[in-house]
């Protein structure tokens, strides 16, 4: 500021000396204003003296306040986007980790399922076997029980043969055989 | 008809004698005082509320700055930077002076010669100075054109320095004669919307046009004066 007052104060001292030279010719009048020299020392002045001040001005407070508003948007532009881009950061690790706990639910799964086949038909046929074997068994026991009961029954039948011969002799022909006899005259007659 | 040719008159407002120096308040000093008053005021209004979303006014303010300095980067670097609140003053002082000056009855101070050519002068001494005060010396070699062969070199470097303190002629001279021409013109046609009665409306509507073709000229005047004050700092800065 200094500096250019002092500035101003040459320019006023040089403008003040053409001034002084050209008094005289200032006489003539009707010319073109702007070469009438006696204006020249006032023109200059001022000038210096505006353009200073609106430049200390300017340069001290008006232009810092531009420069800071500006700066201090270009600030939250940048932290913005810097924001967005660790949101978007986060937001593809958050998918990715998303991703990885569905593959590995999804394999879990299907171990999950595979064993639990596996299991289910083990069973199965576990089951099956045993239900065979004791079908079997009870089919064997069955045949079993079968064939006793016939040979009960055919050995029964001869002792009811013999009965029936004892009581028919008796009846019919009113005759006492012994049980011995009858049952030897069955098994002749069987053996026939 | 008036003279077309009065308004550029300078009216004494509040006489100022300091020795023989007549410093005095003119109509002049008015208008570069409102100039300097309104581009402060102006900037300090618009950025008032520092507001993250700029409303109208701060819009234009930061427009009108970040157009300086993306102005001042291209042409001069990103070393011209630290001279960026020079040039935006110089823009903006002069921008304001020649737009003020299309409204009718003020006066237009980038008119005057002496007011472009002590702008143009200052420009001038100041990039010169930062040459030398950046490269010393060596800024001399500025003047000689690189890939020149020798024995042109002795008739090459007067050019050069002829050319180079022309500049603030051409400068100042520019800004002037453009904005003399626009409201000399602005005022002939003025004087005849009278003097042809109801066919006054023919050189009404010249000068409608004339005035929207003067916004533009205070606008591309201002721009090319900082323009070629960026380019000189270039050179300064840089050397070609």
């Amino acid at each position: 500021m200094g500096k250019l007052l002092s500035t101003a104060g040459l320019f006023a001292v040089f403008a003040a000396r053409l001034a002084a030279a050209a008094g005289d010719a200032e006489a003539e009048g009707g010319g073109l204003p702007q070469l009438d020299v006696s204006t020249y020392p006032s023109q200059i002045f001022w000038l210096i003296l505006s353009f200073a001040v609106l430049y200390y001005l300017l340069t001290r407070k008006a232009l810092p306040r531009v420069a800071e508003i500006l700066e201090a948007r270009q600030d939250r532009i940048a932290a913005d986007l810097d924001r967005a881009a660790r949101l978007r950061q986060e937001a593809e690790d958050t998918l990715r980790r998303y991703n990885a706990m569905i593959e590995e639910a999804q394999a879990r799964a299907r171990t999950l399922l595979h064993t639990a086949q596996e299991r289910i038909a083990s069973e199965f046929a576990e089951r099956q076997a045993a239900l065979e074997k004791e079908l079997h068994d009870r089919i064997r026991e069955a045949e079993e029980r079968i064939a006793a009961a016939r040979e009960k029954a055919l050995a029964e039948i001869d002792e009811v043969a013999a009965e029936l011969v004892q009581a028919a002799a008796q009846r019919l022909a009113s005759l006492k055989i012994t049980r011995k006899d009858a049952r030897a005259a069955v098994a002749r007659v069987a053996g026939e | 008809m008036a003279d077309p040719l009065a308004q550029f008159e300078i009216e004494r407002y509040v006489p100022i004698l300091v020795g023989n120096a007549d410093l005095s308040f003119t109509n002049s000093s008015l208008w570069m005082v409102v100039s300097a008053g309104a581009v402060y005021g102006l900037v300090m209004l618009g950025t008032r509320h520092h507001a993250m979303v700029p409303g109208r006014l701060q819009s234009v303010v930061e427009l009108t700055y970040e157009f300086v300095a993306d102005l001042v980067r291209e042409n001069a670097g990103k070393e011209g930077m630290a001279y960026f609140p020079a040039v935006f003053t110089l823009f903006t002082f002069i921008l304001m002076g020649n737009s003020l000056g299309v409204i009718p009855g003020i006066f237009t101070f980038t008119s005057h010669i002496i007011v472009t050519f002590t702008l143009a002068m200052g420009v001038f001494l100041g990039v010169t100075a930062l040459g030398f005060w950046l490269h010393g010396w060596r800024f001399l070699s500025f003047f000689v054109p690189p890939g020149a062969p020798k024995l042109m070199i002795p008739v090459l470097v007067p050019i050069e320095i002829l050319s180079y303190c022309f500049r603030p002629i051409s400068l100042s001279i520019r800004l002037f004669v453009n904005m003399m021409a626009g409201h000399t013109m602005l005022k002939v046609f003025a004087g005849f919307i009278i003097a042809l009665g109801v066919f006054g409306v023919a050189p009404l509507a010249v000068n409608v046009a004339l005035t929207a073709f003067e916004i533009g000229v205070a606008f591309l005047q201002a721009y090319i004066f900082t323009v070629l004050t960026c380019i000189y700092l270039h050179d300064a800065i840089h050397m070609h």
